[in-house]
């Protein structure tokens, strides 16, 4: 469903500040496959979700959703097929528009939009039942701006949003990292219930070692722009976080030091 | 002031309500500073003008083409921006600069009489009342209807994401929203309803100048933030009428300075006494004064 190949992105190019970001990434993520993606600070794990998504222009390489070709595509055209949630949660709904007003924003997002009323009957029931799912009271405060709600509310407001329409592919990234850890686990909750329902093909950039072997089917882990290490089936079912840390130091020679990474 | 004056009043605070729409839109919804508008107001009189009197339009036809050609200033501008990333501010300058050239081209001049010719006003001369009762109320029912129209389509599918567009361009994105086409067409319009309210101050004033558009960018906005800062604006409807409230409110607080003899001004000072208002709203906006000064004006 997503392919990645010889994928390489250089920041800030010819200037002292020049980052390679990505060095060579090849990567190939099945129809309905939940991947999760691991890294320390500066690995490349949101950059290769930003090249999914568009946001982030390649240097050399090409990206396929879908069998499509859309290395060129702009964000706006890729979001027919993918639907993103952001680490923070005023990224990814808009404040200045009622809960009702972003549902028919993100219903539009694979459908034609035209000038009719963005807001029917049909829409407020739809968004009211979805809402209801949630227990946060929401589906009684489809007017109210989204700008009023917590964090954690408008994550999973997001979550929700990002599964309307046809959408084939989600995108997370590090989207429970801004919440608290109770939150944290509803909206992670959440998003296996989703991705299973809709048999959606996922991935979820994560900095929690625990939560990227225990979420999803697969477990990439990136280091300086580098696929190091690609786990799925049984060999990941066994893995704890101390394995991955003892791999992670076999085949790169050298301890992680990040901490945010050690103790997530 | 007399009747007369107050309704003369009314008359400009609905012309400029219409350029408050338009700066609302810009300013507001798309997060746009848009500078066009000094001269998308004298364009859409420029050529409307011109229209009417070189070609013998028919002034209601002449008025809209003045709104066609404002939406394609505005679109420029938006256009240097989006494609080639001009800061939005100069885009819009640049726009205002050269058309003031460009209308020195149209009307063949620095001006365009509209005497002894029909305008959109003489329409409503068989009705019985003079002009100064009824060219206010038509242009109230214009100005009420153009606002009705811009809230209808706030809440269609192009309007949320125009609104999504300004507010959170990278969510408007993620959710399939153009954004830089969303710049375009809304810039493009403001400047469509500024173009027709510089249409419509030429007509009801007897000329078209090259001259007349200083000043109306901080019109537009004093509005904006007077209207805004005084009046709730939760919902679109509100904001709106908010704006409209200001304009009217505006030019009558320009009217009352001018007319104040203790003040001493004189009306060659009308754009000084301007800047002054919106500095002092400006400032009372971010104190956040301006609410509570009214409230305990209103006690005493």
């Amino acid at each position: 469903m997503i392919e990645l190949s010889e994928v390489h992105v250089t920041f800030n190019k010819d200037t002292p500040l020049e980052t390679r970001a990505l060095r060579g990434v090849d990567l190939n993520v099945p129809k309905g496959q939940f991947l999760t993606i691991i890294g320390s600070n500066g690995a490349g794990k949101s950059t290769s979700l930003n090249v999914i998504a568009g946001h982030t222009k390649l240097e050399v390489g090409h990206v396929k959703i879908d069998g499509q070709d859309v290395t060129n595509w702009p964000v706006y055209k890729r979001s027919k097929m993918l639907s993103r949630v952001f680490q923070d949660p005023k990224m990814g709904t808009c404040e200045d528009l009622s809960i009702l007003e972003n549902f028919a924003l993100a219903h539009g997002r694979t459908r034609p939009r035209g000038f009719r009323y963005a807001v029917g009957a049909s829409m407020r029931d739809e968004a009211a039942e979805q809402l209801k799912v949630l227990g946060l009271g929401l589906e009684d405060r489809l007017n109210d701006k989204v700008g009023l709600l917590s964090g954690g509310q408008r994550q999973a407001v997001s979550l929700l949003m990002a599964a309307t329409g046809d959408t084939k592919v989600l995108l997370l990234d590090e989207h429970t990292a801004a919440l608290d850890p109770k939150t944290a686990d509803f909206v992670l909750e959440l998003t296996k219930k989703i991705v299973d329902d809709l048999k959606l093909t996922a991935v979820m950039v994560t900095h929690s070692m625990a939560q990227a072997l225990h979420t999803g089917e697969r477990t990439v882990m990136f280091h300086r722009g580098k696929i190091v290490f690609d786990a799925g089936g049984a060999e990941r079912d066994n893995m704890e976080v101390a394995d991955l840390l003892e791999l992670f130091k076999r085949e790169q020679g050298e301890e992680l030091t990040d901490d945010a990474l050690l103790l997530g | 002031m007399s009747l007369y004056e107050i309704l003369g009043t009314l008359e400009t605070g609905f012309i400029f309500g219409i350029v408050a729409l338009g700066a609302y839109l810009t300013f507001q919804i798309l997060d746009f500073p848009d500078l066009t508008v000094e001269g998308s107001f004298p364009l859409g009189a420029a050529v409307a003008a011109t229209l009417i009197v070189a070609a013998g339009w028919n002034p209601w036809l002449a008025t809209l083409a003045g709104g066609v050609a404002g939406f394609a200033a505005g679109f420029a501008t938006a256009m240097l921006n989006v494609r080639f990333k001009i800061l939005h501010i100069l885009a819009g300058i640049l726009l205002s600069i050269s058309l003031y050239s460009i209308n020195l081209r149209i009307m063949s001049g620095p001006n365009k009489p509209l005497l002894m010719v029909d305008t959109v006003f003489t329409s409503f001369e068989g009705l019985g009342l003079p002009g100064y009762i009824i060219n206010p109320i038509f242009l109230g029912i214009m100005v009420l209807v153009i606002k009705l129209l811009l809230d209808a389509f706030l809440a269609t599918g192009w309007g949320i994401s125009m609104r999504a567009a300004g507010a959170n361009p990278a969510m408007a994105e993620a959710n399939g929203v153009n954004v830089g086409n969303m710049k375009l067409y809304g810039v493009g319009a403001a400047n469509a309803l500024t173009a027709i309210a510089g249409a419509l101050f030429a007509q009801i004033f007897g000329a078209a100048d090259a001259y007349m558009g200083i000043g109306v960018i901080i019109v537009g906005l004093a509005s904006v933030i007077v209207g805004m800062s005084i009046l709730p604006s939760r919902t679109i409807f509100l904001a709106t009428l908010a704006c409209l409230f200001g304009a009217v409110l505006y030019r009558l607080a320009v009217a009352l300075a001018l007319n104040a003899d203790f003040l001493g001004f004189q009306a060659s000072d009308v754009q000084l006494v301007t800047a002054l208002l919106v500095a002092i709203a400006l400032i009372a906006q971010q104190t956040g004064s301006f609410r509570t000064i009214l409230r305990k004006g209103g006690r005493k």
